[in-house]
């Protein structure tokens, strides 16, 4: 009688959906709203997202199927079977510094926020420090265990935004919605090149495919996986217009943190949500950088072996 | 076998009878508990001798089944008189009417026989003895559990005899696969221990591993299966335990029927299971006992019970000492107005009770039963009502000392609500460094663990991570029996299915 082995390091397609979803979604959707507002009338920020979107679901189409035909293999193996060894080499080289700049771009934000919305006193750098000892800890080990932590994290985190949208259903302002298609096409052309940018984080999938088995699955899983990043920055853009409308939302950085402020719970057993949000929003950028910066490790791992 | 003997050991027996017993005396060091009974054969010249251990064997069937007819023997041996070896052999085939286990002329081998209580029979002029089955151990009568007690379920526990232990398992799994591995460790007590699974449903490469891992067991004494659990678990840093043990046979039964392995230690009643993970810190035999609903509800419960144990009293001081804003301002003032002249921190208050409790909790276990709860009382109502009265605390922080002693009370496993309570200390000190932030970069520090541990192979965190789908229908809710239909799949059995397909 033949047995499965135990363990296995492979990962699927609901740790393929989660994982580039909760990459995807990071800081940029708390300032993502303002950047559009600004450009757009009304809400007619909505295209430039779903423009974005689009562009973004190309990108990830082309990633999914490049990584498909190169089963079990990274990005230096691909690009090293493509092009050169020495082109490979720069390429993921590259790839590794620009990780590295948004690990640090990230945790620089993460500890301006945190200090700005829950702390009075405490230094950034403590905070940062703290943050990056923790990032550590958490590339020190296998891979596949912060593949397997979007499994807990990003559940929580897609019921924190729920949360925010269904509580704030009362405050919601239609009129703020209309009109619409009021903004130049020029404009709309223009923020989604700010949107396009809130989706990057795909490009993980290109390291982590050697744990992807089922090579048939990975484009319709990431495909889905970005997927949901775009429903939730539609849903939580037009909401924070509906419910601020737009003059109020082109002046505020984090209009989202502004949102999860409004929110009143029933029952009142918080009385302010938006630190409950803040430490579940938290979670979804660390987890969202350890992966950056393991996939960061494993590039350089993969040049330098 | 190593018998650390000084001088010259002889390794096989002679035929004279009282050299026997002197070398014997002489590899036992002399015990004042051995008995030896030297008689003479009914119906012959020989002369023959019995030797055990009192207190392990039993002495009244060593007088009836053995010596009795034996002495007693009314027949005369006829032609066999010259022979010494037909004469050893008529005694066994038809005179003893016990189990005898072997015959041997090796020292190293009738010693541990005695050891464990078993009877030999020496017979004068030849080399060879009878090894008798003999053995009567103290040990108490099969109760109820007294650490897992539940409503409803079988009042049957576990003893400390191995081979009482096998029989209630055997009891319950009447089918021939049911496999059970002896293995023999420590150096100086030769403990039986015993591998138990179900042959072609369990993995074969956990039990395996199990075997691999028993093998490496080099120890003296193993007086629990704690020490057991220790040598071969998975990481011996990490808080949380990777092996499960109980005392409950019915728990053990439906442990091997999913797939799991048991690992039964002669001289404790605690059984281990393995893999364990962390869904079934959640778990309890009722829950499948008890309809479905119930079942469910009582483990979301046990969820909440496992948050307010790690998160309420590092909540507390969160808040209390950097988000004030987060709760209502009217609690927030009935806080303040309770912890007015309160001249400690909050962490240093919530550290203060919650030691105490701790205390009050290990005070708990040593006292005599009956004392045990009057100390309960004593140290719940007296000392807290007089904390609060004497303003070293205030009576919110009462209130959450309680709050989390009972849910941690509500985790099913020991053992297990221990490492909570351990983790709780952590993240009440994250807490008061950082606050809100301390606390939930510990809790992704805790996740980040449970997602690199195993446990013999087994993912900590299955099924949720990986996920496996169909294993959640037996994870934090528990779906009615009749969908139970499959195994759960995360320990990859190689039998799936239990019930018959719907």
């Amino acid at each position: 009688m033949t047995h499965k082995p135990l363990s296995s390091q492979a990962i699927g397609r609901k740790e393929i959906v989660y994982t580039v979803s909760n990459m995807v979604i990071g800081l940029g959707i708390l300032t993502l709203p303002n950047t559009i507002a600004k450009n757009t009338q009304f809400s007619d920020g909505w295209m430039s997202i779903i423009l974005g979107g689009m562009i973004a679901l190309a990108f990830a189409w082309a990633i999914g199927v490049l990584a498909s035909r190169f089963p079990g293999q990274n990005y230096h193996a691909m690009a090293s079977m493509i092009l050169s060894r020495k082109a490979a080499h720069v390429l993921t080289l590259l790839i590794s510094f620009y990780l590295l700049l948004f690990v640090s771009y990230q945790v620089r934000g993460v500890s301006t926020i945190t200090r700005l919305y829950l702390f009075d006193n405490t230094p950034e750098e403590i905070i940062g420090l703290i943050y990056l000892l923790v990032l550590i800890y958490a590339v020190a080990g296998p891979s596949i265990a912060l593949l397997r932590l979007n499994l807990i994290f990003f559940p929580i985190v897609v019921t924190i935004m729920l949360l925010i949208v269904l509580l704030n259903l009362g405050s919601l302002n239609v009129h703020y919605l209309l009109p619409v298609f009021k903004t130049d096409w020029r404009n709309i052309a223009a923020s989604s090149k700010d949107t396009v940018f809130s989706y990057l984080g795909l490009e993980i999938m290109l390291f982590y495919n050697i744990y992807v088995v089922k090579k048939g699955k990975l484009p319709g899983s990431i495909l889905r996986g970005l997927m949901i990043p775009i429903c939730i920055y539609f849903v939580v853009f037009m909401f924070v217009i509906g419910v601020f409308g737009p003059m109020v939302v082109s002046n505020t950085l984090y209009p989202l943190a502004e949102l999860a402020k409004e929110v009143e719970v029933p029952g009142g057993v918080f009385e302010r949500f938006e630190f409950f949000f803040f430490v579940i929003w938290l979670m979804t950028l660390f987890s969202t950088n350890a992966m950056a910066f393991d996939v960061a490790l494993l590039a350089l791992e993969s040049v330098f072996p | 076998m190593k018998t650390k003997q000084p001088g010259q050991t002889p390794e096989f027996l002679s035929t004279n009878l009282k050299e026997n017993l002197e070398t014997l005396s002489l590899l036992l060091n002399d015990p004042s508990d051995l008995t030896t009974k030297v008689f003479q054969v009914g119906g012959s010249a020989y002369t023959s001798a019995i030797v055990s251990l009192e207190g392990l064997s039993d002495q009244l069937l060593i007088k009836e089944q053995i010596i009795q007819p034996i002495q007693h023997n009314p027949e005369q041996f006829a032609a066999s008189m010259e022979d010494v070896r037909k004469v050893l052999h008529e005694i066994e085939n038809r005179m003893i009417s016990l189990q005898i286990t072997n015959r041997t002329r090796r020292w190293d081998e009738v010693i541990p026989v005695i050891l464990s209580g078993d009877t030999i029979l020496m017979l004068e002029g030849t080399d060879e003895v009878l090894l008798i089955k003999s053995r009567k151990w103290p040990g108490r009568s099969i109760e109820e559990p007294q650490t897992e007690a539940l409503v409803r379920g079988p009042r049957v526990g576990f003893t400390e005899s191995i081979y009482t232990n096998i029989s209630l398992l055997r009891r319950h799994i009447r089918e021939p696969n049911l496999t059970i591995d002896p293995h023999t460790i420590g150096r100086r007590s030769n403990q039986s221990l015993a591998v138990v699974y179900i042959k072609g449903l369990t993995n074969p490469e956990l039990i395996e591993e199990v075997n691999r891992r028993l093998k490496s067991l080099d120890l003296d004494y193993a007086p629990e299966s704690g020490t057991v659990e220790q040598w071969i678990e998975d990481s011996f840093l990490s808080p949380f335990p990777q092996i499960l043990n109980t005392e409950r046979p019915d728990k053990v039964t439906s442990a091997l029927l999913q797939g799991k392995v048991a690992i039964l230690l002669d001289g404790t009643p605690f059984v281990l299971l393995l893999p364990f993970t962390f869904v079934s810190l959640l778990h309890s035999p009722e829950d499948y006992y008890e309809r479905w609903t119930i079942g469910s509800l009582i483990r979301l419960l046990r969820l909440v019970a496992i948050g307010i144990t790690l998160f309420l009293p590092a909540l507390y001081i969160a808040i209390l000492s950097f988000h004030p804003g987060m709760i209502p301002f009217k609690l927030v003032f009935s806080i303040a107005a309770a912890r007015e002249g309160v001249p400690f921190p909050a962490v240093i208050e919530a550290l203060l009770m919650e030691v105490t409790l701790e205390l009050l909790r290990e005070a708990g276990i040593r006292l005599p039963k009956p004392i045990g709860q009057t100390i309960g009382i004593v140290g719940g109502l007296v000392i807290g009502e007089a904390a609060v009265q004497a303003g070293i605390v205030s009576p919110i922080m009462v209130i959450i000392v309680a709050l989390t002693a009972i849910s941690s009370f509500a985790i099913p496993s020991y053992s297990a609500g221990i490492s909570f309570r351990m983790l709780r200390f952590s993240i009440m000190i994250a807490a008061s460094f950082l606050g809100l932030y301390g606390i939930v970069m510990t809790f992704i520090m805790i996740c980040i663990h449970l997602m690199r541990l195993h446990s013999f192979g087994v993912p900590y965190l299955s099924p949720v991570a990986p996920s496996i789908q169909h294993d959640w229908k037996d994870m934090f809710i528990r779906v009615p029996v009749t969908w139970l239909t499959r195994r759960p799949l995360f320990m990859k059995p190689q039998d799936t299915h239990r019930a018959k397909k719907r």
